[in-house]
């Protein structure tokens, strides 16, 4: 019996800088924020990462319930497999995204009992007033995880969100072009806003939404000051950390919080820095985390990487933002009209930067400015299993990389985001032994 | 004073111990099986009664495999990447990919200059690994070992679609049961497992020479199906189990040689045969 199962929760992972030891507690916060807040009844938004909404739910004091973050920790806390049978018991694939699969278990198992379901990671997830989903490329669950949740909530409303992106290509230039994107992202965006004030009896506070997304664009740039300086030898906060501040960039953009957090990380990183602290005594490998979400049950991986000698100063993943100034923003009164130029400009940057370098890909070209600007040794990945929007292009953007830059040592490690029985400790460290070696061979001999 | 030097590689199917002074003195090869915490001294004083050693005289002892971690009496565990790299360096000198078919993993090595500069690893799933020829021997009744004299024999090589080891079993009963010819069926294998070990390793952009090591390279009939996914000639060492235990016992040279040179004391383990267990 699933109920039966204890979850077989891990010690908690060492952290290199106090910031990210503090965001453990700011999570059970939030998730305790949201389960308070739908007891007053506030209306609760289901929420994806990175969909642009967030600055409009703060402005109309809508609660976001991120419905990622709570199958991440239900994987964190090794306690997701309950919740991944559930949704395979209602006939879910399980090799569907288990992010997915991890939130429509516990909500068929929440709505089944009418309560939460027993001993819940955090106190459980609270159920939605409405769910906003996100048509972004080829992540379909972002797309059909609300729609097929509607069969345990059928009273709950979805509004899908489409933020499209300008793809790459050598035979236009985005400029033609992106004006038509900002506008339907407008659209997008303004159909939200009448959606919730219909389903919540909340209106838009405008002048709050411009105040709110001024804070963001300011965030955006306190998160990027503060990674810079991991460009530092020794390196003084590795992506184990980042998997943890990842938290207040992605959950929490738009308010005082995140911004206070990225203030205080950059302080006690410029005082490591000054001190020549880093996350160990004698590092001997920069790695970049190049693509792939973490495995949330194996974040202690990190610790056995610095074990042997190796730190990851940056990382591609929850890393979708640059400091305001670079993106080269039209001056816009509008606030909706700012947060689209905003994400279309985002990706953008990356294509002028791949036109500099003939056969390059933004993708590819973001690995490369990170490999130079954080002095990297060599690239780790993660394919998880279930998750087929990071996994698709890593193998490809490895071989380009090698193509049109330079032969780099590289690891993709396998295993899933969540379903922990795809995962061998044994297994991985292994490959992770091996990798160093390689390292190692190729740091002091050359290719 | 003569220096003599042991790699054992302990492998999921297999273990193999070596114990060399330029050349190979001594070689064991047994099957690992369950009891491998016991297994690792045995072999270890077999290879030493047949190189006539006490083994005091080891100056250094390298483990290596899947259960390096479980030989107590080893002065260091190195990684089977870097001693396969090592161990087909020494013995076919210029090879730049290898290909490792062992029994339930297969991994392909990069080389340069005679070092590991990249690999990839299948551990996930027993296809393209020897357990899935060995489930497939089971399904049709025959030897492992005879697999690939059979498959040459083969008149029309059988398509096997799956790739899932228990699919393909399935797939083969149905073959025979269709009256398919079992050399054929057998060459059918081959052909799959090597389009499932060439495409992985093909990530590594693989360039001549070849090498082919593992337990699979003891098959003729891979080989050649490898060959012709290949398009050329692989080498295959005297004997491609034992190139790991051999780079084990060439690093542990390599280790005492620069602690020599450097002056630092070598650091070693007790010369005492014991078994490990989990509780030391």
């Amino acid at each position: 019996m699933t109920e039966e199962k204890k979850p077989e929760e891990r010690k908690r992972r060492r952290t290199a800088t106090e910031a990210a030891s503090t965001v453990a507690p700011m999570v059970k916060a939030m998730i305790a924020d949201v389960l308070k807040a739908k007891e007053e009844g506030k209306p609760i938004a289901y929420s994806f990462i990175y969909c642009c909404y967030d600055e409009i739910l703060r402005a109309m004091d809508i609660v976001p319930a991120w419905t990622e973050n709570y199958a991440g920790i239900c994987g964190a806390k090794r306690d997701a497999q309950r919740f991944l049978e559930r949704a395979e018991a209602e006939n879910l694939s399980r090799s569907l995204c288990t992010y997915a699969l991890c939130g429509l278990g516990f909500d068929a198992w929440r709505e089944e009992l009418g309560e939460m379901p027993p001993e819940p990671p955090w106190g459980g997830q609270a159920r939605p007033d409405v769910m906003l989903g996100s048509g972004q490329m080829i992540c379909d669950p972002r797309n059909k995880w609300y729609h097929a949740a509607q069969h345990y909530m059928p009273d709950v409303p979805v509004y899908d969100v489409a933020m499209p992106w300008i793809p790459f290509e050598d035979d236009y230039d985005y400029r033609e072009v992106q004006d038509y994107y900002v506008k339907y992202i407008v659209k997008q965006l303004r159909g939200l806003v009448e959606f919730l004030e219909r389903h919540t009896g909340k209106k838009m506070d405008w002048d709050r939404l411009s105040e709110v997304v001024e804070l963001a664009d300011r965030t955006w740039d306190m998160v990027i000051e503060a990674y810079e300086l991991r460009r530092a030898i020794p390196c003084p906060m590795g992506t184990g950390d980042a998997m943890n501040t990842m938290v207040p960039l992605t959950f929490m953009m738009g308010t005082q919080q995140a911004y206070d957090f990225f203030r205080g990380l950059r302080d006690e990183l410029q005082l490591k820095i000054a001190n020549k602290e880093g996350i160990i005594p004698d590092e001997k490998y920069r790695l970049l985390w190049g693509g792939g979400l973490p495995s949330w049950f194996a974040l202690t991986d990190f610790n056995y990487f610095n074990s042997k000698g190796a730190v990851f100063p940056a990382e591609v993943t929850y890393r979708l933002i640059e400091p305001i100034g670079r993106l080269d923003l039209p001056k816009v009164s509008d606030p909706i009209e700012h947060i689209a130029w905003r994400w279309t400009k985002y990706w953008t940057y990356w294509h002028d930067k791949a036109r500099k370098r003939p056969g390059s890909h933004p993708d590819v070209e973001h690995l490369i400015n990170y490999i130079e600007d954080y002095t990297i040794d060599g690239v780790v990945m993660h394919e998880a299993f279930s998750c087929r929007s990071w996994h698709v292009g890593l193998i490809w953007h490895l071989n380009q990389i090698k193509k049109v830059y330079k032969d780099i040592p590289s690891l993709i490690l396998e295993s899933d985001i969540v379903d922990i029985s795809t995962y061998n400790e044994a297994d991985t460290r292994a490959r992770i032994d091996a990798f160093i070696d390689t390292l190692e061979a190729v740091k002091s001999r050359g290719r | 004073m003569t220096e003599y030097f042991a790699g054992l590689d302990i492998g999921s199917t297999m273990t193999k111990v070596v114990i060399m002074n330029q050349a190979i003195l001594a070689s064991v090869i047994g099957p690992t099986g369950p009891e491998h915490r016991k297994l690792a001294n045995r072999v270890m004083e077999e290879a030493l009664a047949k190189a006539n050693l006490p083994f005091d005289d080891i100056t250094y002892v390298v483990a290596t495999g899947y259960g390096r971690i479980s030989v107590p009496f080893a002065d260091k565990q190195i990684t089977e990447i870097s001693c396969h790299a090592r161990g087909v360096s020494y013995l076919l000198p210029g090879v730049r990919t290898v290909i490792d078919i062992g029994g339930q993993d297969c991994k392909g090595i990069k080389l340069s200059n005679g070092w590991a500069v990249d690999f990839v690893m299948n551990d996930k799933c027993a296809a393209g690994t020897g357990r899935f020829l060995e489930v497939m021997a089971e399904g049709l009744g025959v030897k492992l070992d005879d697999m690939g004299r059979l498959s040459l024999t083969a008149k029309n090589v059988a398509r096997i679609s799956s790739t899932c080891t228990v699919f393909a079993e399935q797939e083969v009963v149905a073959k025979l049961s269709e009256g398919v010819p079992l050399p054929d069926i057998i060459a059918g294998l081959h052909e799959a497992i090597s389009v499932r070990i060439y495409s992985m390793v093909s990530r590594l952009k693989i360039e001549r020479e070849v090498a082919l090591t593992g337990g699979g390279a003891k098959n003729i009939g891979l080989v050649k199906a490898l060959e012709a996914k290949l398009g050329y000639s692989v080498l295959v060492p005297p004997e491609p189990l034992l190139t790991g235990a051999i780079g084990a016992a060439l690093l542990g040279e390599d280790i005492a040689k620069q602690a020599a040179e450097s002056g630092t004391p070598l650091l070693r383990s007790e010369r005492r045969l014991r078994e490990a267990t989990f509780f030391t």
